[in-house]
């Protein structure tokens, strides 16, 4: 396996020799599992989230479903899962066989409690076996058990309570697991902030439904006849992923590290994270569809990103395009452009003119002879749409050109 | 046939198509089967609205998509050729209208019955478009055959290995649920024939009888046994498949000629069992009218291509043919049809074996319907006709397909059969 010396870092004090983890899910749910993927290359795991087993965990049957987009399979995935139905002994006691046997990759103990005396006896049994780090899963939109998980994150208070009682008991980091389903992120970051925490975790799983069957009326997955809202993970969250860790790193008075998630599967996907202010990077989804694998090109890629631009570590990526996240009222409007066509590359398919005239400033028109859009500059909105659907895409045979001093277009009205 | 392609192929596939704003693909269909259309409406998951669009305007739907030269139609023009390989519109084609069989889904319905009667002539792909169009429409539309199973070229010659007779049985079984009916072994061929329709009270009739002459070689010393023309052996292949591969174990065979149905008699020889298939061709490869699918498929099939090669006379033993005798060409100057014409090469002179030799050297329409008066026929043997594919001025008579146009495509007889039915509409007022 392939080391990295760009890559290594340090998070919440916690050496890493390589920022990408597994995500607390059935990817790490074993320590038998966890071991191969520490061999495929991943640099640590947050481990299927531990309860105390006080409360029977079942996962309802099946527990996810796809989201397909045309013939792409698993954009998004579905999911009704809880926390691990395993014995609170048989975690603890993979965590420890994975710490004698991976020394060198951090375990994070991800845990749930449904009382505060809970929430200290998991920190406390998981620091005995010599987890690394604990993250406390605030977060699961789907808890079978009430006012469990997501539920509070939403009675902010508690994120508080419960952090600061885990800090009593445990001088290990300590992550909270942040839901992307509340109004402003940051402020369950705050009451976590407030109780202790040492970074964040973000994101879990949005709040969804993915799909209804229309020979059931049955929201998917179907559990018995039935469906709920409930976890969405995979690439089509990682722009909300995205969103969420840039608004927790921007968050200049939490100043916490912050861990994302949230739709990774490339390294290209994984150096938007980093550039955003993830600190660290963990992935469920990515796995479940392609197998633990998917780290190698991630690792590789990321190490070229560096390496291309003569970076020497992450601490050199990470959060270096938060400068330019601003709110739209600090745009430049004065500057504006238009489409511009390589016509020597079209292929003459005419999407263009289509999505021109039914979505954009109608600038484009058709030459039946030659199967060519034809351009009428001085209507273009500069909206780009034409380059969304055109097919010539590599490089793209449409690009975005700013006209210095160009006039307001506003269509008249229509008589 | 080829394997169909799964749903999820078919979406992969409908998804590399670039929804053109002028679809090209649109223009190259003789049948107007609305390719851009059903494949957005796939696209779109709108799967019975595809079938829908697909059966209502190609009653042949199904067939044209298995059997379809679509790289010189359809896809010819195909936009993402630009990028890469054009839509395999073929096969999407297919995907759709075997998804509606198998879900049970038939787009198409018959008329309200208006009384009204007509008679077609041939039960091949412009019989059978015709015969659908006027049933849409009320009309009672009764298909005279002379064989004793209706589908014309389709049932008859296209090898069951290109195009299974339950796939067509099949699409058939769509047509007649229209209420079309045939009345099988029944010839329509002399005047009287005609006038004894008329009386039957059928007031239009649709001629759609195809193109069924083989060209034989013409050659001196032409023996009784071991030469046959393509058809013949084609249609023996689909009847008795079982005593051709007897026939053929361990034989070698000569195809002479380039064209589609040199392709499919040489594979069929082959897949029938015999030791070695010769195709003997006089112009080069690329001159051989065969679409690139059948070369292909004859080359798959271990089919031995002797271009450059003519055939100059017969060798026999007693009535038996034994062989060829066959000269190298070269390409001399253009002929009349601008292709460059073969010059047999002095010397070359030389002998192939053969224990079979199977003429494929073209096709033309029967001349045994010309008896019908007014009718007019060119030197071809072709029948002429007007707009509205009308085959005689002072009669109802209407005539489409390779009967007019002379060996041609299954899609361009579907356009036949549909322009003379809306003629016919036209003429009989409904
Ligand atoms: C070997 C071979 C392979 C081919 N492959 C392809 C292909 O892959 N793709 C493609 O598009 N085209 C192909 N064709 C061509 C295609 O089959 C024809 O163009 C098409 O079938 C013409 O349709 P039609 O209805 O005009 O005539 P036909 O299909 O020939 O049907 C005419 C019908 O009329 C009947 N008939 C004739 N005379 C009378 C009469 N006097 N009374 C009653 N019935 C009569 C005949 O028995 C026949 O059933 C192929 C042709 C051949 C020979
Ligand atoms: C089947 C499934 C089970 C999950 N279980 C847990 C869990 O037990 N604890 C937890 O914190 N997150 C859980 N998650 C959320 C993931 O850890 C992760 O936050 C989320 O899926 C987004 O990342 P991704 O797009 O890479 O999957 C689960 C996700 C899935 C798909």
């Amino acid at each position: 396996m392939t080391r990295y010396d760009r890559l290594q870092t340090t998070f919440c004090g916690v050496k890493f020799e390589n920022p990408v983890m597994l995500s607390s899910s059935p990817v790490s749910n074993t320590g038998e599992m966890v071991g191969r993927a520490f061999d495929a290359g991943f640099g640590g795991v947050v481990f299927k989230t531990i309860g105390v087993g006080r409360e029977k965990i079942v996962h309802p049957g099946p527990r996810m479903a796809g989201y397909d987009y045309h013939s792409d399979r698993l954009v998004g995935l579905q999911n009704v899962e809880q926390i691990s139905d395993r014995p609170m002994a048989d975690n603890m006691a993979d965590l420890s066989y994975l710490k004698k046997n991976w020394p060198e990759k951090v375990v994070v103990s991800s845990i749930m409690g449904f009382t505060k005396d809970e929430w200290r006896d998991l920190a406390k049994a998981s620091e005995d076996v010599g987890a690394d780090m604990l993250e406390l899963n605030f977060s699961c939109p789907h808890m079978t058990v009430e006012g469990s998980g997501m539920k509070v994150s939403h009675a902010q208070a508690l994120v508080g309570e419960f952090t600061a009682e885990v800090k009593k008991v445990t001088g290990l980091p300590v992550l909270a697991k942040l839901t992307p389903n509340i109004t402003d992120i940051t402020e369950t970051a705050r009451y976590a902030a407030e109780g202790g925490a040492d970074g964040l975790t973000a994101i879990n799983t949005v709040m969804a439904i993915s799909g209804v069957g229309l020979d059931d009326y049955t929201p998917r997955p179907n559990v018995a006849g039935k469906g709920a809202m409930s976890g969405y993970s995979g690439p089509a969250v990682k722009p909300i992923g995205l969103r969420c860790v840039a608004q927790l790193a921007q968050a200049d008075s939490l100043g916490l590290p912050v861990s994302g998630c949230g739709g990774i599967e490339t390294w290209i996907d994984a150096a938007e994270y980093l550039l955003l202010g993830a600190g660290t990077l963990q992935i469920t989804t990515g796995v479940i569809h392609y197998g633990y694998r998917i780290v190698e090109d991630i690792l590789e890629g990321l190490d070229f990103f560096l390496a291309e631009r003569g970076l020497h570590g992450l601490d050199q990526v990470v959060g270096k395009a938060l400068p330019n996240l601003v709110p739209t009222d600090q745009f430049d409007l004065s500057s504006q452009g238009v489409a511009d066509y390589d016509l020597d590359r079209c292929v003459g398919c005419g999407q263009c003119h289509i999505v021109c005239q039914d979505a954009g400033g109608q600038c484009l028109t058709w030459d039946d002879a030659d199967r060519r859009p034809v351009m009428h500059e001085e209507r273009c909105l500069g909206c780009m749409i034409c380059s969304f659907v055109c097919p010539v895409a590599t490089p793209p045979m449409i690009t975005y050109r700013v006209v210095p001093g160009k006039p307001e277009i506003l269509p008249p009205p229509s008589v | 046939m080829k394997p169909a392609l799964t749903m999820n192929q078919a979406m992969a596939e409908a998804a590399r198509c670039l929804l053109c704003h002028d679809a090209p693909c649109a223009a190259g269909c003789p049948a107007s089967t609305a390719p851009d259309v059903f494949i957005r409406k796939l696209r779109f998951r709108n799967l019975k609205g595809a079938a829908k669009v697909i059966k209502e305007r190609n009653v042949m739907g199904g067939v044209c998509a298995v059997v379809c030269p679509t790289c010189s139609l359809c896809a010819a023009g195909c936009t993402a050729a630009g990028l890469d390989e054009p839509i395999d519109i073929g096969a999407l084609q297919r995907f759709i209208v075997e998804h509606a069989w198998e879900m049970g889904f038939s787009p198409l319905s018959a008329g309200k019955p208006n009384g009204l009667k007509v008679a077609i002539v041939g039960s091949g792909p412009a019989g059978l478009s015709c015969a659908a169009e006027l049933a849409r429409a009320g009309y009672q539309a009764m298909v005279f055959e002379r064989l004793s199973a209706p589908g014309g070229m389709l049932r008859h010659a296209i090898p069951d290995h290109r195009l299974s007779p339950a796939f067509l049985e099949r699409e058939l079984e769509d047509i007649r649920a229209l209420g079309v009916r045939f009345r099988l072994e029944t010839a329509i061929r002399t005047q009287q024939d005609l006038d004894s329709l008329r009386e039957q009270g059928f007031g239009a009739v649709f001629l759609a009888t195809g193109a069924w002459r083989c060209a034989t070689l013409d050659l001196p010393g032409r023996p009784r046994e071991g030469v046959t023309d393509a058809l013949t052996f084609l249609m023996g292949a689909k009847e008795r498949p079982k005593e051709l591969r007897h026939e053929l174990a361990g034989k070698d065979v000569l195809v002479v000629g380039g064209g589609d149905t040199a392709m499919d008699a040489a594979v069929t020889a082959s897949l029938a069992g015999a030791r070695d298939v010769f195709i003997l061709y006089r112009r080069s490869f690329a001159q051989m009218p065969g679409s690139p699918e059948e070369k292909t498929l004859a080359m798959d099939a271990g089919v031995h291509f002797m271009i450059l090669t003519q055939p100059v006379g017969f060798e026999t033993r007693g009535d038996r043919v034994t062989g060829l005798r066959v000269v190298r060409t070269r390409l001399g100057e253009p002929d009349s049809g601008g292709r460059r014409r073969p010059l047999p090469i002095s010397g070359t002179e030389h002998s192939l074996p053969a224990d079979l030799v199977v003429e494929a050297i073209g096709l033309s329409p029967d001349t045994s319907i010309r008896e019908i008066r007014s009718l007019r026929t060119d030197e071809a043997g072709r029948i002429q006709v007007t707009a509205g594919q009308r085959a005689a001025a002072d009669l109802p008579v209407f005539a489409g397909g390779d009967a007019v146009r002379g060996a041609s495509v299954v899609a361009k007889a579907v356009c036949d059969g549909k322009a003379a039915a809306a003629a016919i509409r036209k003429e009989l007022g409904r």
